[in-house]
């Protein structure tokens, strides 16, 4: 296959341009390196986030993206490396780290058997009080407005998201950090939620968005950083992703696979291999449509031609899925690494 | 299917998401939170239960005992008839040996491992408190409802022996006459005693909640190790050791109702009290401190 993915920490162009030092890193983490005994779960990654920037954090469960927005949050400290936010770190400005700093990390969590007002109240007090009317406003942004007197026990998931977001929104961030806030949430919940981090990042609020879908972090996001196994295996703008993504494959089922294989050796800008019981065809437009009139005039029966996986998908799985050679991924069961 | 996390985006303005500059208006502290910690101990049904509970409890024990003999093998139990002041004494021996170390231990043990039951530690955290003002507030509110349970209690009971029994003088451990003012006092001084060692299973199970993060351990962890203490304090030849158990200091009100009062034990409960309460705050705090919070 012609597309060469990179995988090794040797940074492109493109990410030391990201990387270099310079003012205004809404988060900077260097060499940053979690441990659980003996599993690393972060593994000296660097990461770096401007101010204003929508920025998606990809990975499959056990990547490592939890550790380090739980890092991020100082709910578990590194072992090594350098972790800023807005300016601040932990091991210097404690728990001033966290000032302009909002979200939730997995799905939010709130005290069940208090309603979802006395909840947001709890937790504007444990900010130093709000602006009065701040907590109804909240509220009414995501859709809770007549359901804030219930005890939480009884919301249901998307209520708790709702509620999630809420939360974040009372403490008037700079940084929103999100994880997975799309999981659980129905097609019509995931539009308004990318409409809502979209709109949030028009306001100038900086936005740190964990998913493993990469379509989501492909419509929202201006730079993505790839996680895998506690490593970075891509760290820079979406558009630069783009240029890496192999062409889009297209699925061929044909009366004589063995024969197809055989009329596509030789063609330039074309490769063709076996993906399961169909062939995987990949090539220019141009190429392909060439391809399948000499797979016709050869007196084969074209019996399926679809899409493949999308090419910013397929790059994600080649960056993220183990070689061959690699093993299994890191974390117990394929989950995020939660001792 | 959920709904929609943000429907009421589309007509909302833009000013309802865009940050607002001005915040906090002020840092908030121990006390903020030990409020709010105050806030959702009051919403639960079960510390209100247990509070009912031992405000209840005393009056139904005198109005139990009076239709039947007295329970004579037990401290005070055979003059609950003759005096008031034995009413709120036979509660203290029992609530000495069995109560106090589950009731505090209702809130004292859950108050952290809940919120590991919860998953809430990481909504609590990424607020503008720190885990010392987090601890210490759980911690206040810990000793609050000890205190609490001791007051109401306490009240209740010698309200209950005065009021249903009456202010006759009481019979001391001596054998000698005790008159009504000073048996008053001495009731008092006797349940006002136990604060220490209060104090000291309320840390006990402070600690027990956040190492086990299980609230169910919380709460009987203390009782368990209470009833343990009491075992291994009643056996002959533990002297020294006897004095170093945190259910020692429970018993020690009874020298104030000898012939001659004995308060020896009351300093060294007090002081063996405070020895247990700072060293299992100090492992409860390192440990909350230095804790990865990785669930919920």
């Amino acid at each position: 296959m012609p597309t060469v993915v990179r995988v090794t920490s040797e940074p492109t162009t493109a990410e030391r341009a990201v990387a270099a030092p310079r003012a205004g890193w809404a988060v900077r983490a260097e060499g940053l390196t979690k441990r659980y005994g003996t599993l690393t779960a972060v593994d000296g990654i660097s990461v770096h986030v401007a101010e204003g920037e929508v920025h998606g954090m990809l990975g499959p469960n056990g990547a490592g993206k939890t550790t380090f927005l739980r890092m991020l949050f100082g709910l578990v400290r590194p072992d090594a490396g350098v972790l800023e936010v807005l300016g601040r770190s932990w091991s210097r400005d404690g728990n001033a780290t966290l000032d302009g700093v909002a979200g939730f990390l997995e799905s939010p969590r709130f005290y069940p058997y208090l309603s979802g007002r006395r909840n947001l109240q709890l937790l504007a007090g444990l900010d130093g009080g709000t602006a009065p009317g701040r907590v109804e406003e909240v509220l009414d942004v995501v859709d809770l407005t007549g359901r804030e007197t219930e005890a939480v026990a009884g919301y249901s998931f998307g209520m708790r998201q709702r509620l999630g977001v809420a939360a974040s929104l009372l403490r008037d961030p700079r940084l929103l950090v999100l994880d997975e806030p799309a999981n659980g949430l129905d097609p019509a919940g995931i539009r308004d939620m990318r409409a809502l981090v979209a709109r949030l990042a028009a306001s100038g609020l900086t936005v740190l968005l964990s998913s493993h879908d990469m379509d989501e972090v492909e419509q929202v996001c201006d730079d993505v950083t790839i996680m895998k196994r506690g490593s970075v295996a891509h760290h820079g703008p979406i558009a630069e992703l783009r240029r890496q993504a192999p062409p889009q494959a297209h699925l061929l089922r044909t009366s004589d696979d063995t024969r197809a294989l055989e009329l596509a050796q030789g063609r330039p800008g074309l490769e063709v291999a076996r993906a399961g019981a169909e062939l995987a065809v990949r090539g220019t437009q141009g190429a392909v449509d060439l391809y399948v009139s000499v797979v016709v005039r050869a007196g084969l029966a074209v019996r399926s031609l679809t899409l493949g996986e999308a090419p910013l998908e397929a790059l994600f799985f080649l960056l993220t899925e183990p070689a061959p050679a690699e093993g299994p991924p890191a974390g117990p069961d394929g989950q995020e690494v939660h001792p | 299917m959920n709904p929609s996390p943000v429907r009421a985006v589309e007509r909302s303005t833009a000013a309802h998401l865009v940050p607002r500059p001005s915040r906090p208006p002020r840092p908030p502290g121990t006390w903020t939170a030990y409020r709010w910690e105050l806030v959702k101990l009051a919403a639960l049904v079960r510390t209100r239960a247990v509070l009912a509970g031992v405000l209840i409890a005393p009056p139904l024990v005198v109005l139990v005992l009076r239709g039947q003999r007295p329970p004579a093998d037990t401290l005070f139990g055979r003059h609950v008839h003759d005096s008031g002041f034995a009413v709120p004494l036979l509660l203290l021996g029992f609530a000495t040996q069995y109560l106090f170390p589950l009731l505090t231990s209702i809130v004292a043990g859950d108050v952290f491992a809940s919120e590991d039951q919860h998953g809430t530690w990481k909504t609590l955290l990424t607020r503008s408190v720190s885990r010392t003002q987090v601890f210490r507030a759980k911690t206040l509110a810990a000793v609050t409802f000890a205190a609490a349970v001791l007051v109401v209690l306490g009240g209740s009971a010698i309200a209950s022996g005065v009021l249903l029994v009456g202010t006759q003088p009481l019979t001391g451990l001596s054998g000698q006459s005790i008159g009504a003012p000073q048996a008053a006092a001495l009731v008092a001084a006797a349940w006002a005693s136990t604060a220490a060692p209060l104090l000291g299973y309320t840390a006990l199970a402070v600690l027990l909640s956040v190492r086990t993060r299980n609230p169910a351990l919380g709460v009987v962890g203390p009782l368990v190790l209470g009833l343990l203490m009491g075992l291994v304090g009643s056996l002959g030849g533990t002297g020294r050791l006897r004095r170093a158990l945190l259910s020692t200091p429970l018993e020690a009100w009874h020298g104030l109702f000898t012939a001659t009062p004995v308060t020896g034990p009351l300093v060294q409960g007090a002081l063996v009290s405070l020895a247990w309460t700072a060293v299992c705050l100090a492992v409860a705090h390192r440990t909350l401190v230095r804790r990865d919070i990785t669930g919920g």
